[in-house]
């Protein structure tokens, strides 16, 4: 990719103009649509970086390559960095002092790893000695209640050194109203002085009207500290849509009196299957601003990071 | 409908053409980029893509051919052939026998639907009088054979699994031959989703199909994948004999263009769709009709063979 951007170089010192750009710019788009960041995303991008280089003036030795590569890998890296740091363990300590939960919903469409995540993070607490009740609010899709069991089962035998049960399940069975469960669930962890209540809903497409309303009921209701949105680093030009009409679903749904609330972070899944096509992240940040709080790699219970904004650049511009 | 999006801005790239006064290589140029953004936008391969853009390019040479009329047929004509070419892979569909008994097995990345799958197309046939059944295979994912088994009794599919058993294979060689005793038409074997970069997992999978033998193997395909759908799906093929794909979840924004390459990769042809999480919202897809609705053209048998 960068060879073929090098004819493009310009020897004499000049000042850029968008023309001169177009070639390079235009490749460079190819190149991101390439590593999986949806077009339109990609487009702007280009437009940015290329806005930012328009009435540069080159000296003699700058090529117009590392030019755009610089420029490029400056735009990724700020996309990628959040403005607001989600520091979950800090948040917690604050709700133990108010003598509260603290709650997450995970949301999200169907099959990207709602309940595996959820189980992860569940993992992840609890090795920080935080007691978790998981929620189960999917009370729709087959064998979503059995599947939690079977993490909370695993996960306490992880633990069993720990002087208590450092999670439990509470759920409903099937059929039943999920907002309501979430109530009884966050009321059940402040009784039993669970630490954090960690919601799992059932996975909705995006432009299923019925389904999306239920969800901001269920976030309005119960208002938790943190609304993550689960999204697979699979995805291709869809993490735009599944991403911005979450986020709307949430705002056009709000109740009178009840807190404004969005998507606050974003929980990226399968970045273990993608290679070096890493474009859904990119994506899913420049459309909502919000950062990646945590990126699923494998299906092991340790498998959940943190992103490094940087490692993706680098494999974004490769 | 399916891909319908896509198909309209294909359809008015090309009617553009048509109605162009003068054709040349500025016209041709502005089509085919219309076309080439349309398929990206839609997850398309950046190389399939790419590779059509050439084609046409090729297919028509401005100096050599004719004025008028004629040129303008064989630039449609070169489009629609690269188009049909991203979705038919030339290959009659594998199709069971009745009165025999049918082993199939489902693959696939991990939450593309293949478990919910499994039950609607055993469900399909079960409606036209086959005797199916279900068989989990999947001993790794959380709940996967509480998932399979309320749905096959909802459906009312007799299912064969294990909670102690932690062996896919055994289960699966199991299931196959008590169904097969029982002179069942179709046996739909469900497996765990795995991906290309964790080589145990695919060679769980050539071990299952090696044990039971399938006689068509399904790829299941999300139809929100992008540009990673095309590494999974050769692996897969390459790994195992897939034979058919099923592309799931296309009752969501989806334009499903990414799910195409899983088509030439795997070179098996799509032959249901899934449309939502009901056991009954799953169509048949037949590729050639598809194609002309696709292109809301009447005549395009004509346009290829041209
Ligand atoms: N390779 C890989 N697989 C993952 C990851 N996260 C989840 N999965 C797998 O993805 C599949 C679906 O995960 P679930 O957690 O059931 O997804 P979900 O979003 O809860 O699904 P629904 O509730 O049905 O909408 C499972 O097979 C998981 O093991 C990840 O980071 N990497
Ligand atoms: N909207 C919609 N959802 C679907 C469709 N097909 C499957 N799903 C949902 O997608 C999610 C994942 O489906 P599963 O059948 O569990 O996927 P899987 O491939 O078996 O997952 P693993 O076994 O974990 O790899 C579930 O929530 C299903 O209800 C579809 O056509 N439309
Ligand atoms: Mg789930
Ligand atoms: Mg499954």
């Amino acid at each position: 990719f960068w060879s073929k951007l090098k004819k493009v170089n310009v020897f004499a010192s000049k000042t850029l103009t968008a023309e001169d750009l177009r070639t390079g710019v235009e490749t460079m788009r190819e190149h991101l649509i390439a590593k999986n960041v949806a077009s339109d995303v990609a487009e702007k991008i280009c437009e940015s970086v290329s806005t930012k280089l328009a009435g540069k003036t080159l000296g003699s030795f700058e090529s117009l390559t590392s030019n755009i590569r610089q420029a490029m890998r400056d735009t990724l890296v700020m996309i990628l960095t959040p403005k607001r740091r989600i520091d979950i363990l800090r948040d917690v300590v604050d709700a133990q002092k108010a003598r509260r939960p603290y709650s997450i919903t995970f949301c999200g469409v169907n099959g990207v790893g709602k309940s595996t995540n959820l189980a992860k993070v569940a993992y992840w607490l609890s090795g920080n000695d935080l007691r978790v009740l998981i929620a189960g609010c999917d009370t729709f899709r087959a064998g979503a209640i059995e599947q939690l069991k079977t993490h909370v089962n695993h996960l306490n035998n992880i633990f069993s050194e720990k002087k208590m049960e450092m999670i439990e399940l509470y759920q409903r069975g099937y059929g039943k109203d999920a907002a309501g469960i979430a109530a009884e669930a966050i009321n059940y962890a402040k009784d039993k002085k669970f630490d954090v209540v960690l919601i799992d809903t059932a996975g909705r497409m995006q432009n299923d009207e019925p389904l999306m309303i239920a969800l901001a009921k269920l976030i309005h209701v119960n208002n938790p500290d943190l609304v993550l949105f689960v999204g697979e680093a699979l995805v291709g030009n869809e993490a735009v849509d599944q991403v911005t009409k979450f986020n709307q679903a949430l705002v056009d749904n709000a109740r009178l009196h009840s807190n404004p609330r969005v998507i606050d972070g974003i929980v990226l899944t399968k970045f273990d299957t993608i290679d070096d096509k890493v474009g859904a992240a990119i994506s899913m940040t420049y459309t909502t601003d919000k950062p990646i709080v945590f990126v699923g790699i494998g299906q092991q219970y340790q498998d959940l990071k943190t992103l490094n904004a940087d490692v993706v650049t680098e494999a974004l511009l490769k | 409908m399916v891909l319908a999006d896509l198909g309209r801005r294909l359809s008015t790239a090309l009617r553009n053409l048509s109605n162009a006064t003068i054709i040349n290589e500025q016209v041709l140029s502005e089509a085919l980029g219309e076309i080439c953004r349309a398929l990206l936008e839609a997850d398309v391969n950046v190389r399939l893509v790419k590779q059509l853009r050439e084609n046409v390019k090729q297919a028509i040479n401005f100096e050599e051919t004719a004025v008028g009329l004629n040129k303008r047929r064989l630039i449609q004509s070169a489009v629609v052939k690269e188009l049909v070419r991203l979705i038919d892979p030339e290959v009659k569909p594998w199709q069971p026998v009745k009165n025999k008994p049918n082993i199939v097995m489902f693959v696939g990345l991990q939450g593309s639907g293949k478990t919910t799958t499994c039950t609607k197309y055993a469900y399909h046939y079960m409606r036209r009088g086959w005797k199916t059944a279900l068989v989990c295979a999947d001993t790794f994912r959380a709940g996967a054979f509480d998932q399979l088994k309320q749905n096959a009794t909802k459906a009312r599919i007799p299912f064969y699994g294990s909670y102690t058993e932690s062996d896919p294979l055994v289960i699966a060689v199991d299931g196959v031959e008590t169904f097969r005793k029982d002179n069942f038409e179709l046996i739909v074997v469900d497996t765990s989703g795995r991906h290309a970069q964790e080589e145990s997992l695919f060679e769980e999978m050539l071990q299952i199909s090696n044990g039971i033998q399938p006689d068509n193997i399904i790829f299941v395909m999300d139809a929100s994948i992008g540009q990673a759908c095309e590494l999974q799906a050769q692996a897969f093929k390459s790994k195992v004999d897939v034979g058919s794909v099923i592309v799931t979840k296309l009752d969501s924004h989806a334009k499903g263009g990414g799910a195409l390459s899983a088509v030439a990769a795997t070179k098996s042809p799509i032959i249901f769709i899934g449309t939502g999480e009901h056991i009954d919202d799953f169509e048949v897809f037949k590729t050639k009709p598809f194609i002309s609705k696709l292109l809301g053209m009447g005549d395009i048998q004509g346009l290829v063979e041209k």
